[in-house]
């Protein structure tokens, strides 16, 4: 029956892993867009846009 | 709290107009109706403030106040002294006020779950070790884990909670918070009596589950706030702050800030960039994007001359345009500060539950004590269980959400289809018509009349009659007008036109004088009377007589019939009222099946139609072009403006149909009585459930952590249950 004063505090420990892993969650943008990065698999590749004869650099001039 | 700097108070926050200034903002910690009405007081005492409205739902405050007497800063101090925030509305702090608010807010519900399941394992272990006999030490060393946990969660998660019921208490209302803090201190404060006397019932879980419902309703009514901010915030911040201004050649340009662009400026639009002001194609065809403006997705074409919506997202190649409108004149300018006086203004069925609520809150305090004193007598033992729950179940929060998160959810889901709700009564009123007044032009029909028959006198031309009359109304924005543009003839000039409203116009042309009109007005003083009876249509007429008699008509929308016939199935009647001739508006009443159609109305005999049918007892929808049908749209139950192509921000109606199409105006209604039966079921059940909760939670049948979780369930509900609008059929 002891060990429950071992277990007890150690649950604790893992409560507060718990609640830093989600602060640190939060802060990291992980929960600001729920929606985009699914769908972000269906848009083109960027790197295939950036084409050198396009009109964008030849209007800058 | 940062002071708010001056520059900033009249760059982003403010307006000024005839020594009267206008401001919209947020205030942060704003969450019910005596928060509201504290800030309401509390400005009203202010020396030169004119107008306080305040959205609970949104927390806008919009104040207006006279400029020689009082300014922006000292409100919005005031606003800071009462306990509040003030943010700016649109713009980048808004946005990073709103993320930092989400997150927080999301830390505090997770911290609050996590506590709570934490602390409800241990509570099971409390309950089962005290019918099973356990350990005495063992007891009380999980009750000191329990308020280890519990602790934080109070302090950090319930930390909004205090801080609102403090503000109140200082401020000397009784809000919401204040039963709630209430519960949850001497919740806690009695549990850790108890913890260090090591003698009777901890409430720790109860603590933590009622903090973490509360914060999740409050987090998802943050969302949804924040949700029906955007539709403004997206119009807003398409504005960009600097422009190309290009010099009199078109070639080079130069940027300048947005406030510096003056009428006649020619601007640059690159590819992507955002049209800044209306304005005119003048070089190269334009491809936009104009679903910011109208909702409309495909990108439609403008080629040189056409007019150009600022707001509008280039989707095609670089192209240069005219200042037509100054920014602040400007659609996007008139969209945003329609917008924004709408979301400042409250509703009328919002203001009741508000009321309500607080009504409320005074009887559960009375009636807590009660319940308290009377179980003091019976068995003190179960007085304070009882009172705890009687305080925790009976807090209205559910009551006072009821109508405005669904009013806020109709609002959004009304702005993707479109419809841009302008008064803040509009969804109630749009729900609850069962008849539709409609004008002909420019509603049912396209606005764009054309010219069908050209009948022309012996020897005339009819080329040169359309060129003639073209060049005549070339100055004219009466609709007729239009169906001549495409005729006109360059070399033709009229000089010294002059137009008689409901007559016609007279103008010289090559030194010619000629007249453009009904027949009576047109043929007046030509001697030429032998024809006044048999020229039905709009006629032309040089100093000797007629030149040619032309029928212009207006084709129906594509959408009209269809969208007729969706309202028929609503239930709801339509009723043309028209300024135009008998032949035309019996014309389009026979095609669309309108049994109720008048012509030749005066914007008084308008009225008077819609008096009449409101007076049989029907509750009416007006639609209009929004400018010539002000006093009818106003006097209407409800009312519509088309917005396309008028002078939006001076549009008189309750809402505006961005886009030039009536489509959406069935769905719309749909959407109205959805949100009006969720309010009504949203009310219904915040009042059975605390009625059903009150006499148990008194009788000490419900013991406080049951009445934590019923009390935030049916918050919940609630919040989610207005969520329904937005997915009628369940979410597809």
């Amino acid at each position: 029956m002891s060990s429950i004063y071992l277990l007890i505090p150690l649950s604790l420990l893992l409560l507060g892993v718990g609640a830093w892993a989600f602060f640190w969650a939060v802060n990291n943008d992980q929960f600001d867009d729920l929606d985009a990065p699914a769908r972000s698999v269906l848009d083109d590749d960027p790197q295939a846009e950036v084409n050198p004869s396009s009109a964008g650099p030849a209007q800058s001039r | 709290m940062n002071a708010i700097s001056p520059t900033l108070a009249a760059g982003h926050w403010s307006s000024e107009t005839a020594g009267e200034g206008h401001a919209v903002f947020n205030a942060e910690g704003i969450h019910c109706a005596n928060c509201a009405r504290s800030i309401r007081t509390g400005l009203e005492a202010l020396p030169g403030l004119r107008r306080v409205d305040i959205n609970v739902v949104d927390r806008r405050v919009s104040v207006v106040w006279d400029t020689a007497r009082l300014n922006l800063a000292s409100i919005l101090a005031k606003v800071a002294a009462l306990g509040f925030k003030p943010v700016p509305l649109v713009g980048e702090r808004a946005v990073a006020a709103q993320r930092l608010e989400r997150r927080t807010a999301l830390k505090r519900t997770g911290l609050a779950g996590l506590g709570a399941m934490q602390l409800m394992m241990y509570a099971v272990g409390l309950y089962a070790g005290a019918f099973s006999g356990m350990d005495p030490a063992l007891a009380e060393f999980l009750r000191w884990t329990c308020l280890v946990i519990a602790t934080p969660v109070l302090f950090y998660s319930g930390a909004p909670i205090l801080r609102g019921a403090y503000d109140d208490l200082r401020r000397r209302v009784l809000g919401m918070d204040v039963t709630v803090a209430l519960a949850l201190i001497l919740a806690f404060v009695a549990s850790v009596v108890n913890t260090i006397r090591n003698v009777g019932e901890v409430y720790f879980d109860s603590v933590a589950m009622f903090i973490f419902f509360l914060s999740l309703g409050r987090y998802v009514e943050m969302r949804g706030r924040h949700q029906s901010a955007n539709v403004t915030e997206a119009l807003a911040r398409a504005l960009p702050e600097t422009v190309q201004r290009l010099d009199s050649t078109l070639t080079t340009p130069s940027r300048i800030p947005l406030g510096e662009v003056v009428v006649g400026d020619r601007l640059r639009i690159g590819s992507g960039q955002v049209v800044p002001v209306d304005g005119l194609v003048v070089q190269n065809v334009a491809l936009l994007d104009e679903s910011l403006v109208t909702g409309e997705s495909a990108p439609v074409t403008r080629t040189v001359g056409a007019a150009l919506l600022g707001g509008s997202v280039n989707a095609g190649a670089a192209f240069a345009m005219e200042v037509t409108r100054l920014p602040q004149d400007s659609t996007l300018h008139g969209l945003v500060r329609l917008l924004e006086r709408a979301q400042g203004e409250r509703p009328r069925l919002g203001l009741a539950a508000e009321r309500m609520a607080s009504w409320f809150v005074v009887r559960v305090l009375l009636l807590t004590a009660v319940v308290g004193i009377g179980w003091y007598f019976v068995d003190p033992s179960r007085a304070f269980p009882a009172l705890l729950a009687v305080l925790v179940a009976t807090c209205p929060c559910a009551l006072s959400l009821a109508t405005p998160v669904a009013i806020a959810a109709a609002t959004s889901h009304l702005a993707k289809l479109g419809v841009l709700v302008l008064r803040a009564d509009a969804v109630e009123g749009l729900a609850t018509i069962d008849r539709v007044m409609l004008d002909k032009t420019g509603t049912l029909t396209a606005g764009t009349p054309k010219v069908l028959r050209c009948a022309t006198r012996a020897g005339v031309e009819p080329a040169r009659a359309l060129a003639l009359a073209a060049a005549l109304e070339a100055g004219s924005t009466h609709p007729i007008a239009a169906a001549f543009r495409p005729h006109a003839d360059p070399t033709l000039h009229c000089h010294d036109a002059r137009e008689i409203a409901g007559a016609g116009i007279e103008g010289r042309i090559e030194d010619q004088r000629y007249r453009i009109g009904r027949a009576s007005f047109a043929l007046e003083g030509t001697g030429d009377a032998s024809h006044r009876g048999t020229l039905e249509g709009v006629v032309i007429a040089d100093a000797r007589g007629w030149l040619a008699d032309f029928r212009i008509a207006d084709e129906l929308r594509g959408e009209a019939r269809a969208t007729l016939d969706a309202l028929r199935a609503l239930g709801i009647t339509p009723a043309l009222a028209s300024g135009d001739r008998h032949e035309a508006v019996d014309f389009v009443a026979t095609q669309l099946a309108i049994s109720e159609a008048a012509a030749r109305l005066s914007p008084e005999d308008k009225l008077a139609m819609l008096k009449r049918s409101q007076q049989a007892g029907h509750r009416v929808l007006m639609i209009g072009d929004g400018i010539n049908d002000g006093p009818v749209l106003a006097a209407a139950d409800v009312s519509m403006a088309m917005g396309r192509g008028s002078p939006i921000a001076h549009a008189a109606g309750d809402l505006l149909l961005l886009r030039d199409s009536l489509a959406a105006l069935p769905q719309s209604i749909e959407v109205a009585r959805r949100a009006l039966a969720i309010v009504r079921q949203n009310l219904r059940w915040a009042a059975a459930y605390n009625l059903a909760a009150i006499p148990l939670a008194a009788l000490g049948l419900m013991p406080p952590w049951v009445a934590a979780i019923g009390m935030s369930l049916s918050s919940l509900v609630v919040v989610f249950n207005a969520r329904r609008i937005a997915a009628p059929n369940g979410g597809h």
